[in-house]
């Protein structure tokens, strides 16, 4: 009953398009994060959701009903802020129970609300301090409270934890998503932060300059990303690409690309035969790059490549490797730390032809996947 | 001359306040008329056109005067009446430009123009405005115009009576100055966060309460600002009464009456009464220091 | 328009209500200044209807009485008096007040807040009360009646307003730019007038133009301290003195206009640093 319909929605800023006809569906009690960098739109977006910026078309159902010209007070939504917008002037009780005076409910009620959700985020104690006498974690905690004591249909979150250092964000996350568990409401959540985005969500709606790039479970969209910029923004560090053609050499289909042919995975060659001769781009993630010295089986679908390492950088049990193939073309991967391999060292190394994903130039979507 | 070796300031002491020496000719200038104003004002209070001092005659003169009882009533109700009519006008202004929108600043110095024009045009435009015979104002609300309602049957002689003449000057300080009042508001409204009204109304709170529980407890100290600067200004104000209430004095207008309408003959009961002028000033400072502090102690209480 | 309508009101009747207000403020800031206008330009027909309604725009408008006016030498005399008093009050204040400034912006100054809270007081010191302390002193000093006496009174009134608009035109320039010049060997006179100086006139200009304003519509030291039947008359006195029982209300117009004229444009001018003059103190 609290799904949410986002239909062909707009939104224009004078002649600047901020949200292009974008589309979106969230089941009831479901974990939707909104992924893109800076300026993407994510904020406009709840905004036009939460009611407090006006859609300039398409459609907007919540629980059912359009929603378009629904004021926000009235909208059944709640949101936390980025910058937590609490009262300053009122203490952490008042904060909370503010939604609740206004909706004219009794004092009983509120108050079992209030005994509801002070335990649940672990708030009790500070009910009577002012907000500037909290901690940042605590202040964010008061927010999401203030948020769930209003029992919305839809509960949006605006990069709640990015005013947090890391060590809160972690516990922060998990919070958030046991707080979900328990109260099965639908969430929306907006960050810019990838990791957090696939901790936390069921699915992912990525977005890039006001448009939906793909809208996924988490492990899809690391598995097959549908567009170059959901390659380049998932996973840790982004994807490398490398431009090249799809050829038959020796009656075999394979990748003819900038840095050397590459194998092509049997099961996609029958598909991608229609494709020969055409340009793609292949996006390979850093960690399906593997040194060959790590590895002691081969495949038939495996291309081996040489480099030269330029920069290593230690994650501990991993390290990040920055090197260069042999035409220059730079490139990331990741290696782990007890093989051989040094700075300023040529290495071999294993592209497995599965994990290669193939774009085309022009449209920027994945060719395999649709 | 606590301890021997602090007699002469140090070396560094006395460089770091020699670069200092600029500021000596405007301090000289200011401390001079603070001096003579303080001590000519005292001096002037506490004695005689005779030259005795001191004396409590001067003021004993002053309190026994019919006028000074009128003036003080006079200006107490300008005061009380006037400032939080001022606060509310600013307000309402603050209220209609605190968001940004089209042609927001050409508004905003729109607004500002009744400070671009000196007191006493303004004053004596209203003097003009408001004359007895044939103007404007009575022939407005005889309804002579298409545009409003007939009122009165009669012109209204407004400088000829005391209630009138001084509303008619309290328009004119209002309309005068309201717009310093709406810049001290909208600078505390502007430092609120806008994001505290979006949080407000997700949480279902419409226009009037988001002005009730967000806005007013936050413009509190603007709020107060106003109230003190703008009380201290109704005491003081002499150009709008001294044009458009003639014989019905302020403390401000008695004063010039005092020292200007005699030939010097009341000069100190003038001094005196510009002495209980800064005094009233003073006090209601005092008092409303004091009520301030009460409601910020309530405020917290309510916490 | 882009960010500026991020947050005006959404509904058809609030943007309506909203409207009005700002429409109706709007004239009831403008219908005083356009009726000192028409009244200026009101032939007499006009101004003594006989019972009819008051014109909203005069029958015959007419330039009469300001050409009445400009023929008229103490008209003349009465602006240049005044014009003098500003410009002497402009050359005290800034000679007085810009060093101050400079020292207040850029210096550790022992008791800066009490100083700054002082010269506030200063102005919140009622003219009224002070005008005659200082008359009395004037006619012992035989300043009575001088353009002297008017003038240091005028820059005793200017003088918070110079320092603090000075100081703020000061702090303004960066530090850097100050311990760049140190460490080139410049001392505080050549720092002063080769750099800071220079970068600050902007600021200086609007203080100066704010003083002159300043001194150019006072009414009360003007009234206490020349003689009403003296030589030395100022143009607010000239407006006074014609405001009498049943005065011309066209001539009383056109020298408020003329009295005003600049007040209005070069208030306009200087917008940004006469606010800040006249909300200082409201920033506790
Ligand atoms: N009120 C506004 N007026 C004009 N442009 C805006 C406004 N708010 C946001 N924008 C623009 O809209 C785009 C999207 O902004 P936003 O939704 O805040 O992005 P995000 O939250 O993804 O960082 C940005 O390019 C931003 O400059
Ligand atoms: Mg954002």
């Amino acid at each position: 009953m609290s799904e949410l319909i986002i239909k062909n929605i707009q939104k224009f800023y004078g002649d600047h398009k901020v949200i292009d006809k974008l589309d979106l569906q969230i089941n009831s009690g479901e974990f939707v994060t909104l992924l893109g960098p800076s300026g993407c739109g994510k904020t406009t977006l709840l905004r036009m959701i939460a009611g407090l910026e006006t859609i300039d078309g398409g459609e907007l159902y919540i629980g059912g009903r359009k929603a378009n010209n629904i004021p926000a007070q009235k909208r059944r939504i709640a949101m936390v802020f980025q910058s937590y917008a609490l009262f300053p002037h009122m203490s952490v009780k008042n904060n909370i129970v503010f939604g609740l005076r206004i909706k004219g409910m009794e004092l009983h009620d509120m108050f079992t609300r209030l005994d509801w959700v002070l335990p649940l985020l672990g708030l009790e104690g500070l009910e009577n301090r002012l907000p500037r006498e909290i901690s940042g974690g605590q202040r964010q905690r008061v927010a999401l409270a203030r948020a769930l004591v209003l029992d919305p249909d839809v509960l949006l979150l605006d990069e709640p934890l990015s005013n947090l250092d890391t060590a809160l964000r972690e516990m922060a996350m998990e919070e958030l998503k046991r707080v979900h568990r328990q109260v099965g409401k639908t969430i929306i959540y907006v960050t810019h932060n990838q990791a957090e985005a696939m901790t936390m969500s069921e699915r992912i709606a990525v977005m890039n300059a006001g448009h939906l790039e793909q809208y996924d479970t988490p492990g899809a969209l690391y598995r097959h990303p549908r567009t170059m910029f959901s390659a380049e923004f998932i996973g840790s560090p982004s994807a490398n690409f490398i431009p090249g053609t799809i050829e038959i050499k020796n009656g075999e289909l394979v990748l003819n690309s900038e840095i050397g042919l590459l194998e092509i995975d049997e099961t996609r060659k029958d598909y991608l035969r229609n494709f020969s001769g055409r340009s793609v781009v292949a996006g390979i993630r850093p960690q399906d790059i593997i040194l060959s010295s790590t590895r002691t089986h081969r495949r038939a679908s495996d291309s081996h490549v040489t480099l030269g390492v330029e920069l290593i950088e230690n994650h501990g049990d991993r390290s990040f490797v920055l090197g260069r193939f042999e035409n220059g073309l730079p490139v990331r991967f990741m290696a782990a730390n007890d093989s051989d391999y040094r700075t300023d060292a040529r290495v071999e190394v294993l592209i497995d032809g599965r994990c290669i994903h193939l774009f085309d130039p022009e449209t920027r979507q994945n060719i395999l996947e649709k | 001359m606590k301890s021997g070796q602090e007699q002469f300031p140090s070396a560094a002491r006395l460089k770091s306040i020699l670069p200092l020496w600029p500021l000596l000719p405007a301090a000289f200038y200011l401390i001079t008329f603070l001096f003579v104003v303080l001590s000519y004002l005292l001096y002037l209070s506490f004695s005689t056109a005779s030259g005795a001092f001191p004396t409590l005659a001067t003021a004993g003169n002053v309190f026994a005067m019919n006028e000074f009882r009128q003036a003080f009533v006079s200006t107490l109700l300008f005061v009380i009446v006037g400032t939080p009519l001022e606060l509310v006008a600013g307000l309402a202004l603050a209220m209609l430009i605190y968001k940004p929108f089209f042609l927001r600043s050409i508004v905003r110095t729109l607004f500002i123009i009744p400070l671009a024009v000196p007191g006493l045009v303004t004053a004596t435009l209203l003097f003009i405005i408001f004359d007895s015979n044939g103007g404007f104002m009575n022939h407005i609300l005889m309804g002579k115009y298409w545009f409003f309602p007939h009122v009165i049957r009669h012109a209204v002689d407004w400088r000829g009576a005391q209630w009138s003449a001084l509303s008619v000057a309290m328009i004119g300080k209002i309309w005068r100055d309201v717009p310093i009042s709406m810049l001290i508001l909208l600078g505390g409204i502007n430092a609120i966060d806008p994001e505290l009204f979006d949080a407000a109304k997700t949480m279902g709170a419409g226009l009037r309460q988001r002005f009730r529980y967000v806005i007013l407890p936050l413009i509190i100290p603007a709020i107060s600002s106003v109230l003190l600067l703008r009380s201290i200004e109704m005491w003081k104000e002499f150009i709008f009464p001294y044009i458009l209430a003639g014989r019905y004095h302020l403390l401000g207008t008695l004063i010039e009456f005092l020292y200007m309408e005699w030939g010097g003959k009341y000069e100190h009961e003038a001094a005196f009464v510009a002495l209980v002028l800064v005094g009233c000033i003073v006090v209601s400072v005092a008092v409303f220091m004091f009520l301030v502090d009460i409601v910020r102690r309530m405020v917290s209480d309510v916490r | 328009m882009g960010k500026l309508d991020r947050f005006t009101p959404t509904s058809p009747l609030k943007r309506l209500v909203w409207t009005i207000g700002i429409v109706a403020t709007a004239f009831m800031v403008m219908a005083p200044v356009y009726l000192l206008v028409k009244y200026s330009i009101s032939d007499m027909e006009s101004i003594n209807t006989g019972g009819l309604p008051v014109p909203l725009w005069p029958y015959h408008p007419t330039f009469a009485v300001f050409s009445y006016l400009f023929t008229d030498p103490e008209f003349w005399q009465v602006v240049l008096n005044s014009l003098w008093i500003a410009i002497g009050t402009v050359l005290l204040s800034s000679l007085l007040g810009v060093p101050a400034a400079y020292v207040l912006a850029r210096y550790k100054v022992p008791f800066r807040r009490a100083i700054l809270i002082g010269i506030i007081s200063v102005r919140l010191f009622p003219d009224i009360s002070s005008v005659i302390p200082i008359s009395v002193f004037f006619i012992s000093l035989n300043l009575y009646s001088s353009f002297s006496g008017v003038i240091l009174a005028h820059t005793l009134l200017a003088l918070p307003y110079v320092i603090f608009i000075g100081m703020s035109a000061f702090e303004g320039i960066p530090r850097d730019i100050e311990e760049q010049a140190m460490t080139m060997g410049a001392n505080q006179f050549q720092i002063f007038f080769r750099i800071l100086l220079p970068i600050a006139i902007p600021g200086l200009a609007a203080a100066a133009i704010y003083t002159f304003l300043l001194s150019w519509d006072e009414f009360i030291f003007a009234h206490f301290l020349l003689d009403p039947g003296g030589k030395i008359q100022t143009l607010t006195l000239y407006l006074r003195s014609r405001i009498t029982f049943q005065p011309p209300q066209n001539l009383l117009a056109a020298i408020s206009v003329c009295l005003s004229l600049p007040v209005i444009i070069f208030s306009f001018a200087v917008q940004k640093y006469m606010i800040s003059g006249m909300t200082a103190g409201s920033v506790k």
